[in-house]
């Protein structure tokens, strides 16, 4: 995502905030020279780049750093150590209003606002109109704003910081507010933004928000980049995230085994699983999944006395406790269920088909239990499968077909 | 230092537009939030004007004041008062100046020296309206002399000086909002200390008459008075308003320039 010419280039960014317990401690760490505050690490060591015409979505939990990162870009907060550079004109939507003077009319604020964001006089006087319009303020563009609702007060200066066409956009959660009609007309105006090539960065909680206008996205979390790449994945990712109970920090020490050794130990063992493994249907063997693919799951097992009865199973597993889904052949007909020999070795398939997770990291749990279905000889997980997610939101995917009927012109309702 | 105070300098030359935008909104802004609004910030210091004259020369019975060719006292009084009130008011309000804009000053970038600058002006543009109106009506009674082209000139200064002064606390009221208090506390204790009720002459001692030259706005009110009244003025009191005033401008703007990047970070 690097380019030659980058819009944006950051560069080792850290930014940390000294507390203070009280407000005193600051005037004595300022007249004894003894520092009084703690640190509080807000950003560690952050760098990408956005190159000219590109966008970036700014995703990540709530104080995860996202709104700190956005100022320092704009410039009103400064880093502690690393460098910001920034080539061209920022407009600055962080939050909506905040240099409106509330006892003066709309009109008096486009022109305060405007030349707040750097917009020559003349300039202001041929965009006034357009930014009217766009607000759809009407009449009550002469009255003071103090008067506006607030979804008025939000169409305003959406209205006057994207008029002003800056080279960079840099836009804090704008996209919440507003009624449905001025919301569309938002991702219009910002996708007329992309269309002409300028660079934005947008921070957003609308997961769909970030898909459809950014190219790239930045997910931060706890002050760091956890990931950064194409928006699609990295927003699937993130939701995966969100929606599953553990964190992904967590989620390898609650798998039991994940190396050769079987579950069982020392003890006598019924069966072996000697091997596990998940291929699409050529045959070929995957490490990682395509939403709605067909695969095949399979283990090698190894009876290891005679007369093994028994059913077998598979499982998608997001931990050791979370299964997402499970298939047994207790119920299923027609699969054979022994009794198997001692040494003899065999091969159970799965075909699952239309996969319909869309986004998140799974394992295959496979596993062999006794003729009564409770007791389980032995189980094994594969290794970690991602599902490279698609465009869309949501956990889950499915097979679907769209049609459009056309019924000709509606005809005039009788009463 | 020297690029920062250059910055601080050229900061309303540079930022034309902007500080034109502000000046008008600050101006206007003080009109329009009250139903009756220019009525209250002139009634303010006739109102004080009319219970000094009636205690002083009424109760006190200083009707007339000997040093400035027997003026009257309320003369005399509004003299000192109308650029005085100009300077309190600035100091004042600067308190609270930066941490008002908190919002402006987190979310938009601008040169935020253009604050104090404001703030600043816009008090010495309302006073100096009624300034103006006292020096119209000291010309039209007689008053009028050459000396009087310097009035502008000490009026500008009394005005860069306030800035510093602005500047310096509106920056270290958003670390230590404490100050607040002390400020105003302050601005009274200087109005008293400063001869704008009584002339410096009332003194007796000579040493504590001496002190009063370390109060540059003795300086400016005395220099007003000597040029309006007497046609005059000292040099000593002349060049004490121009070091002071420019020590003052440049140093609180210096020291603005080097914390302002830190104001983020704690509003």
């Amino acid at each position: 995502m690097t380019d030659l010419h980058p819009r944006i280039a950051v560069n080792n960014l850290n930014k940390e905030f000294r507390i203070y317990e009280r407000p005193q401690d600051r005037l004595a760490e300022f007249i004894l020279r003894r520092p009084k505050h703690r640190l509080f690490h807000v950003l560690n060591d952050i760098s990408f780049a956005v190159a000219d015409g590109q966008s970036l979505g700014i995703i990540g939990n709530n104080g995860a750093g996202k709104s700190t990162l956005l100022k320092l870009l704009v410039g009103t907060l400064q880093p502690t150590s690393g460098q910001i550079e920034i080539v061209g004109q920022v407009a600055a939507l962080l939050e909506l209003g905040a240099g409106f003077h509330r006892d003066f009319s709309g009109r008096k604020n486009i022109w305060l606002n405007a030349s707040l964001l750097g917009v020559a006089d003349e300039d202001i006087r041929e965009l006034e109109e357009q930014i009217i319009e766009f607000s759809e303020l009407g009449y009550f563009i002469d009255r003071p704003v103090r008067t506006y609702s607030s979804g008025m007060f939000v169409r305003l200066a959406f209205s006057i910081a994207t008029m002003v066409r800056p080279d960079i956009l840099v836009i804090d959660e704008a996209l919440s507010v507003g009624d449905m009609a001025f919301q569309r007309k938002c991702v219009q105006r910002m996708q007329d933004f992309r269309a002409r090539r300028k660079t934005m960065v947008f921070c957003s909680h609308s997961m769909f928000h970030v898909q459809e206008l950014c190219d790239n996205a930045i997910w931060l979390d706890r002050g760091g980049i956890r990931e950064i790449g194409a928006s699609d994945k990295v927003v699937g990712h993130y939701e995966d995230f969100c929606t599953s109970k553990k964190s992904y920090n967590t989620i390898r020490s609650d798998v039991p085994e994940l190396s050769e050794q079987s579950a069982a130990g020392d003890e006598v063992q019924d069966c072996r699983i000697n091997s596990l493994w998940v291929r699409d249907t050529g045959g070929r063997e995957l490490s990682s999944l395509t939403p709605l693919q067909d695969i095949v799951l399979e283990m090698e097992v190894e009876a290891l006395r005679d007369g093994v009865e028994g059913y077998f199973g598979f499982a998608f597993m997001k931990s050791a406790e979370e299964p997402v889904a499970s298939f047994l052949t207790i119920d299923t007909e027609g699969v054979e269920t022994g009794p198997f020999d001692k040494g003899e070795v065999f091969t159970v398939s799965l075909t699952v088909r239309n996969l319909t997770m869309r986004v998140g990291g799974y394992y295959v749990l496979g596993g062999l239990c006794d003729d009564t279905g409770l007791l389980w000889y032995e189980t094994r997980y594969s290794k970690l499968l991602t599902v490279e997610p698609s465009k869309g939101i949501g956990p889950m995917i499915m097979p679907s077909e769209w049609s459009i009927r056309k019924s000709g012109p509606s005809a005039p309702q009788g009463r | 230092m020297f690029i920062l105070i250059g910055q601080w300098v050229a900061t309303p030359a540079r930022n034309r537009r902007l500080f034109r935008h502000f000046v008008r909104q600050d101006f206007l802004g003080q009109f329009s939030a009250a139903a009756a609004g220019a009525f209250w910030l002139f009634i303010t210091p006739v109102i004080h004007i009319l219970i000094y004259s009636f205690v002083f020369s009424y109760v006190f019975r200083l009707r007339e004041v000997a040093d400035f060719g027997q003026t009257q006292f309320v003369i005399f009084l509004i003299i000192g008062y109308l650029p005085w009130f100009a300077c309190a008011e600035a100091v004042s309000k600067s308190t609270n100046m930066l941490l008002e804009k908190a919002p402006l000053i987190t979310k938009v970038v601008f040169p935020v020296q253009i604050i104090p600058v404001v703030g600043t002006l816009v008090p010495y543009l309302t006073h100096g309206i009624g300034f103006c109106l006292l020096l119209a009506y000291m010309a039209l009674t007689g008053h009028l002399s050459w000396p009087w082209l310097l009035l502008p000139v000490v009026f500008m200064l009394q005005f860069l000086f306030t800035m510093g002064l602005v500047a310096v606390l509106s920056a270290l009221c958003v670390f230590l909002r404490d100050l607040q208090q002390l400020v105003s506390l302050a601005v009274t204790l200087w109005f008293f200390l400063t001869p704008i009720i009584y002339p410096v002459t009332l003194i007796e001692s000579e040493l504590l008459r001496e002190l009063y030259l370390f109060n540059p706005m003795h300086s400016f009110i005395n220099l007003y008075r000597e040029i309006i009244l007497l046609g005059s003025f000292s040099h000593l009191q002349l060049g004490i308003a121009a070091g002071s005033a420019l020590f003052s401008w440049l140093l609180g703007g210096w020291l603005f320039m080097r914390i302002r990047h830190a104001f983020g970070d704690v509003l």
